[in-house]
């Protein structure tokens, strides 16, 4: 999962600066769109009674933003809720429940990480299935009262164009946000049916474990029967208390039940499948292979730059620097999790991980000590653990908190590959600490936020260029941009020319000639004509990926289903950017309205 | 006090233009004209000669492309004006998944009229227009004579000082013309601007106090309809109960004063009457069949 620190900024930290933000740009828009409007205006009527008119629109648009009547836009919310029912919109819930009623024909409850899978799958579906009927029902809406011309006894009205759009808006989201609450609740119910499990364990299915040298007894070890194509081994200690192993990425709780010589166990349902982890992450830097400090590491040849590496077997390694760490936060010492990428330059048994070394330095006083070495595993998140008693090299003993974490309650974790020619990566989002575990229902809710947060986005921008598009143009309209905006780091790479291959007409070029995007065109005519389309194209690319919203962005489904809690910040964070985005959309699409010969 | 315009056009003229800005038609030229407090204004003339364009002007759905069009001294663009007019498109444009409550319902919400005034004013306007046992029907199932009555119930929902009708009797059976026709009369005696326009003379000629004749979107003649319609040196005398021989003296006389009889005779009915009159019998003796004028004649 690739984890963006800006989205995890605490929410008054990113307020006032975004706030600004938000401003500037807003009047530079707006003042953009009055010299468009007066040169408009300038055309048809001359510089001074444009000037005029222009002065006109803006004194109306304020009055009419400002003067909007709640019962107005209550009526035309009603309306459009009305008319989605009218167009049989529940039809899309049956669907979705069409959809779950085969999903178990092709989710597999067997696979690595099930619950991954499931919610991957609820949240995917639910968003496609929800965002195409924001699509269709803000596009066609609109534009079909004007061709009916039912929407003359409406703007004959004392109705402001402002309250007909805000009224579509509010009831199509009305609309959805019923249909999303129905969707999410539905596939909370079918991710806990379709995840939940339970295995047997018999006292046959246990054998001794080997004593120990002085004859002690050793426990119990076997396993549990097979369910959802796996089955969980057991260790039971001497002293009876069992556990099972972490497998599928879930365990379960055993209770070992005793009546004289009658000995029965219990297998309680799965458990870490649906998470809600709590990251405290740190700030990444790296050590080269003669251990002077580096920005970033290595790179492996990949063009996914989202990770950097460092060299086994030498000084290189991978520091994660934490603030805030406190005794009382963990009081028995902190929680490691990771997810490392590893480059082998050779296989040797593939199945083996590649041994790594995990060390705690306290940055004041330099001091530092190795906790153990491990095996990091691809693919695979390694929980770690460093206990508040650690010992030097040489055998002292340390604390944790009173030696090795400073007085600003800062410590350095230490990770660094000890193969040579094996190489560790990262990035900074890989390793965190685990402070806890948030409420998985709502995590999971928080998650669906995303989703509506997406077809507020859709609904805003539908309704916008359906005032003054036709139904089908502005459909197409709306599509586009919701494509773009969830390619939107890809089109943004594209238009900073940070693609390999160059622009739309160079890799035409390509296309046609077969030349490999690494290869450099040969000089001439031909190249330069598409290199200056290129840059042309790239500057109306560069102005859209400006102005469209990154869609893929406002998706929280990833934080759900790799079992991520999302912060109330990045909740926040992400509704006050939509609705920064829709408010300015709202405004234009009034403006659209408020413009256009309803009756032409 | 209320100035006595209502409606005002100052050399309204409307062209319209395709997508690339090229004149395609002239649909109104500099049309001046004033519709006063009380009256009933007809804008009358031909398919395509500038009347639904004037309409849709003064109510702000089309802008003007040189001159003005002032709504009781408002710029027929400002929305506040609509508070004060009630409009009857020339095809009831209604919401037809709505029932006529609902529809009432949602335009009264419009006007930001309280619950209970709306209500009450629903109640009163599905009454007025005869569809009480209809009102929950969607209309979708409603006749066109039916939608237009709700369409005229939306017009009258915020008791409109100004009406604008477009069209009003399109639609309509001779009953329903009449009733409509007797209630832009009865809205007229309440005080209320009546503003239509329509190509039914007949109609024009029974409601309206003052017309204004369009024709390829240019005024051609204006004024009170009865000194428009009046033939000024053609005298006509009606009179009941005269003898053959009385008849016969009559035109002596009109041939003494060297005047020139043009007819002379027994005047007919309207067949909007007869009609009327056949209706109103059969409702009161249900099954009777009605004696024709001839058939009287006969007796």
């Amino acid at each position: 999962m690739v984890i963006d620190l800006n989205d995890v900024i605490p929410f008054f930290h990113w307020l006032p600066g975004a706030l600004l933000y938000w401003l500037v740009i807003v009047a530079i828009v707006t003042g953009i769109a009055t010299v468009v409007a007066w040169l408009v205006a300038a055309v048809r009527h001359g510089p001074i009674v444009a000037m005029r008119l222009t002065w006109r629109l803006l004194c109306g648009a304020v009055d009419d933003l400002v003067r909007m009547s709640p019962r107005r836009v209550a009526a035309l919310a009603w309306l459009s809720i009305k008319e989605s029912i009218r167009r049989r919109v529940v039809i899309v819930f049956i669907v979705f429940i069409v959809i779950l009623s085969f999903a178990g024909w092709f989710l597999d409850p067997g696979s690595i990480n099930p619950g991954r899978l499931y919610l991957s799958f609820v949240l995917t579906a639910t968003s496609y299935l929800l965002l195409l009927l924001a699509l269709f029902l803000s596009t066609l809406s609109l534009p079909a009262d004007i061709k009916n011309r039912t929407l003359h006894t409406v703007v004959t009205k004392p109705v402001r164009a402002s309250e007909i759009v805000l009224g579509r808006i509010l009831g199509f989201a009305a609309v959805g946000t019923c249909l999303l609450v129905f969707m999410g609740v539905t596939c909370y119910v079918f991710v806990e049916r379709g995840l939940s499990h339970t295995h047997q364990l018999t006292a046959d299915d246990l054998r001794p474990l080997q004593s120990g040298p002085a004859g002690e007894p050793a426990g119990l070890q076997g396993y549990t029967s097979r369910a959802n194509r796996h089955r969980h081994k057991v260790i039971i200690d001497p002293s009876g208390e069992g556990r099972l192993e972490m497998e599928q990425g879930h365990w379960h709780r055993l209770t070992v039940h005793k009546e004289g010589d009658k000995v029965s166990y219990q297998i309680g349902p799965p458990e870490g499948m649906l998470l809600a982890r709590v990251p405290i992450y740190g700030k990444l830097s790296f050590r080269d292979r003669k251990g002077q400090v580096e920005a970033h590491g290595l790179n492996t040849g990949d063009e996914w730059t989202y990770r950097s590496y460092i060299e086994g077997g030498t000084l290189a390694a991978m520091v994660w620097k934490f603030q805030g760490v406190s005794e009382k936060d963990f009081p028995r010492g902190l929680p490691v999790e990771m997810t490392i990428g590893i480059f082998r330059t050779h296989k040797g048994n593939i199945e083996k991980g590649v041994p790594g070394s995990l060390a705690v330095r306290n940055p004041q006083t330099g001091e530092k000590v190795d906790v153990r070495i491990f095996e990091a595993k691809e693919y695979v998140t390694d929980v770690q653990f460093i206990p508040r008693q650690l010992h030097t090299a040489d055998g002292q003993p340390r604390d944790l908190f009173r030696d090795l974490v400073d007085d600003k309650g800062e410590v350095e974790i230490w990770l660094s590959c000890v193969v040579p020619q094996q190489y560790f990566g990262a990035a900074q989002g890989d390793l965190y600490l685990r402070a806890g575990d948030a409420s998985f229902p709502l995590n999971f809710a928080k998650g669906y936020l995303g989703i509506w947060l997406q077809m507020m986005l859709v609904i805003g921008l539908g309704v916008m260029f359906s005032t003054f598009l036709s139904g089908p143009v502005a459909l197409m309209t709306t599509l586009g941009t919701l494509i773009g905006g969830l390619s939107h780091e890809f089109m943004f790479k594209l238009a900073m020319g940070q693609t390999y291959g160059g622009g739309p007409a160079e890799s035409f070029i390509r296309m046609l000639t077969q030349d490999a995007v690494t290869v450099e065109m040969e000089p001439g005519l031909r190249t330069a004509t598409a290199q200056t389309v290129d840059a042309l194209t790239q500057f109306w690319m560069r102005l859209m990926a400006a102005v469209i919203p990154d869609f893929g962005h406002f998706s929280f489904a990833d934080y759900v289903a790799y079992g991520f809690n999302i912060s109330g910040d990045t909740a926040l964070t992400f509704t006050c950017r939509a609705m920064a985005y829709l408010l300015p959309v709202f405004v234009a699409g009034y403006l659209c309205l408020k413009t256009r010969e309803v009756a032409k | 006090m209320q100035s006595d315009v209502v409606v005002e056009t100052q050399s309204l003229s409307k062209v319209y233009r395709d997508f690339w800005g090229r004149q395609k038609v002239r649909a109104l030229k500099a049309l001046d004209l004033e519709v006063r407090r009380g009256e009933i204004f007809g804008l009358l003339g031909p398919n395509g000669s500038g009347k639904t364009t004037t309409i849709k002007l003064i109510l702000g759905l089309l802008f003007p492309t040189s001159g003005k069009a002032l709504v009781f001294g408002k710029d027929a663009t400002e929305v506040t004006k609509n508070e004060r007019i009630g409009y009857l498109p020339e095809e009831s444009y209604l919401y037809r998944f709505l029932n006529a409550e609902e529809t009432l319902n949602f335009y009264g919400r419009l006007f930001n009229m309280p619950r209970a005034v709306r209500r009450q004013r629903v109640a009163d306007l599905i009454e007025m227009v005869g569809l009480d046992w209809a009102k929950r029907r969607q209309l979708k199932e409603y006749s066109k004579g039916m939608v237009r009555r709700i369409g005229l119930a939306q017009a009258l929902i915020n008791d409109p000082e100004l009406v604008v009708l477009d069209e009003p009797t399109t639609g309509l059976d001779p009953i329903g013309t009449r009733d409509m026709k007797d209630l832009i009369l009865k809205l007229r005696d309440e005080g209320k601007t009546i503003l239509m326009c329509s190509h039914l003379l007949a109609d024009v000629q029974d409601v309206c106090d003052r017309i204004a004749i369009l024709y390829q979107g240019e005024l051609k003649e204006m004024g009170r309809v009865d000194a428009l319609l009046s033939v000024r040196d053609v005298t006509e005398v009606r009179a009941a109960g005269l003898s053959a021989l009385a008849q016969e003296e009559l035109k002596q006389v009109i041939e003494r004063n060297n005047g020139h009889l043009l007819n002379m005779g027994n005047p007919t009915t309207t067949l909007e009457e007869l009609f009327l009159k056949i209706i109103h019998e059969s409702e009161e003796h249900p099954g009777r069949r009605v004696r024709g004028v001839q058939e009287a004649q006969k007796d």
